[in-house]
């Protein structure tokens, strides 16, 4: 019996100065992690809307960056982020546009550049993706987001939808889909388009 | 031989065996009973963090600090834990550094945590880390139990960072990130190495290569 009440003591002290400690390192850490995961969202949208701002910005410089350049609008349930460059910088005013659907195994969050003109792509960037290395990870590859710079939202009838496939031959908007990664390239090719669908049917 | 070396060591400490010896338990942790390339513990992060170099140095940053952390606590504790609680305990103090290290990293590297992902919160399961509280540190004085810590935890991070030193340099043509002089312009890198495969074959290799280097019998010299 007293060997029973020793060691709930035991655990209950050994309990709490674990829980005191964490408790402390938790909320020390925090301010920290939270500008992190702000400069994180803040660097996606700066780098898809083309905001020149220098590679080793801390997480606070990111921030600042964001703020003096980014506006954020809201049309009807479209929230956008709109860049005005200064006018002797030469750097085009672009609009970005958030998505995210399902991929093959989580979530898949992003953004959609566009000019000014809301039809052609000038970035596209995912920020949040668990898909295979190697595989369907190869969407945060620079080669597979640069295939889309310059593409059309429009086909040439002027419908709406953006066309990912291996497929041969050429058009204003397709791109090259990833070899061994289909799964992930239609599901990703499906939560542009439904992006795209809202885009269009707002500018309407 | 070596193993019956290293039981004796644990078991009958307190008599004076190698009880005290830092520089031995340094070595037999370390090398002569490395936790990857000889007791093969912990090897699923050493699969799974090692496509990069730098990936591979934190995580052994990492199971260096958890585990001198939590032997030292151990130890400290071992005569005041109730014997039947010890591995809760353990868990409980191993969990506590493990959950320190990640927080630490979430705040100040920011982008190494993202690409750990839930590797760091697994050093809790490692087994290289339980295995030496509860085989080194609940009979062993604070100071030589961190000493093991050390050893095992620079057992790990040493075949860590030889797995992912080769994986990125045949997989991505790069080391740390950066192109290699000589190397980079004409190698075409080699994307099994990034993947699962890789993993396994350079872990079966180096486990090879370990073995073959410290022969089946044990060093006499110590």
């Amino acid at each position: 019996m007293k060997n029973n009440v020793y060691t709930l003591f035991y655990a209950g002290v050994l309990g709490t100065v674990c829980s005191l400690l964490l408790t402390a390192a938790a909320s020390f850490t925090k301010p920290y992690q939270q500008a992190n995961a702000e400069a994180e969202k803040n660097r996606n949208i700066l780098g898809v809307l083309h905001v020149p701002y220098p590679a080793e910005s801390s997480s606070q410089e990111l921030v600042k960056i964001y703020k003096d350049n980014v506006r954020q609008e809201q049309k009807g349930e479209l929230k956008m982020y709109r860049y005005v460059p200064p006018k002797d910088s030469g750097n085009e005013e672009t609009v970005a546009v958030g998505f995210e659907g399902p991929g093959l195994w989580g979530p898949v969050k992003g953004f959609l550049a566009l000019d000014k003109d809301m039809r052609t792509i000038r970035g596209v960037t995912f920020y949040e993706q668990e898909e295979t290395p190697g595989l369907g990870g190869e969407i945060a590859a620079s080669w597979f987001q640069e295939q889309f710079v310059g593409k059309s939202i429009v086909d040439q009838a002027g419908n709406p939808g953006i066309i990912i496939s291996s497929s041969e031959g050429q058009a204003p908007n397709k791109v090259d889909a990833i070899s061994g990664a289909t799964m992930t390239c239609d599901k990703v090719q499906a939560m542009l388009n439904e992006a795209i669908k809202s885009i269009v049917e707002e500018k309407q | 031989m070596a193993d019956n070396k290293q039981m004796v060591c644990m078991t009958c400490e307190p008599k004076g065996l190698c009880g005290g010896k830092g520089l031995l338990t340094l070595k037999e942790g370390a090398w002569a009973n490395n936790p990857l390339a000889i007791q093969v513990l912990g090897i699923c992060s050493a699969l799974a963090v090692t496509n990069r170099l730098e990936n591979s140095l934190v995580m052994g940053a990492a199971l260096i600090f958890v585990c001198v952390g939590s032997n030292l606590l151990v130890s400290l504790l071992r005569k005041v834990t109730p014997y039947r609680f010890r591995m809760i305990a353990e868990v409980a103090i191993i969990a506590t550094f493990v959950i320190l290290f990640d927080q630490f990293l979430k705040a100040f590297y920011w982008d190494m945590s993202k690409q750990l992902g839930p590797y760091v919160g697994l050093i809790i399961t490692n087994c290289i880390v339980m295995g030496r509280a509860e085989a080194f540190a609940l009979q062993n004085p604070p100071v030589l139990s961190m000493v093991d810590g050390l050893a095992n935890g620079l057992g790990y991070a040493v075949v860590l960072a030889i797995i992912g030193f080769f994986r990125e340099l045949l997989g991505a043509g790069e080391i740390l990130g950066r192109e290699v002089p000589g190397f980079s312009s004409w190698y075409t890198p080699n994307q099994l190495m990034i993947l699962a495969p890789g993993a396994f074959f350079a872990l079966g290799i180096v486990i090879g290569i370990f073995n073959w280097i410290k022969g089946p019998e044990p060093e006499e010299k110590k």
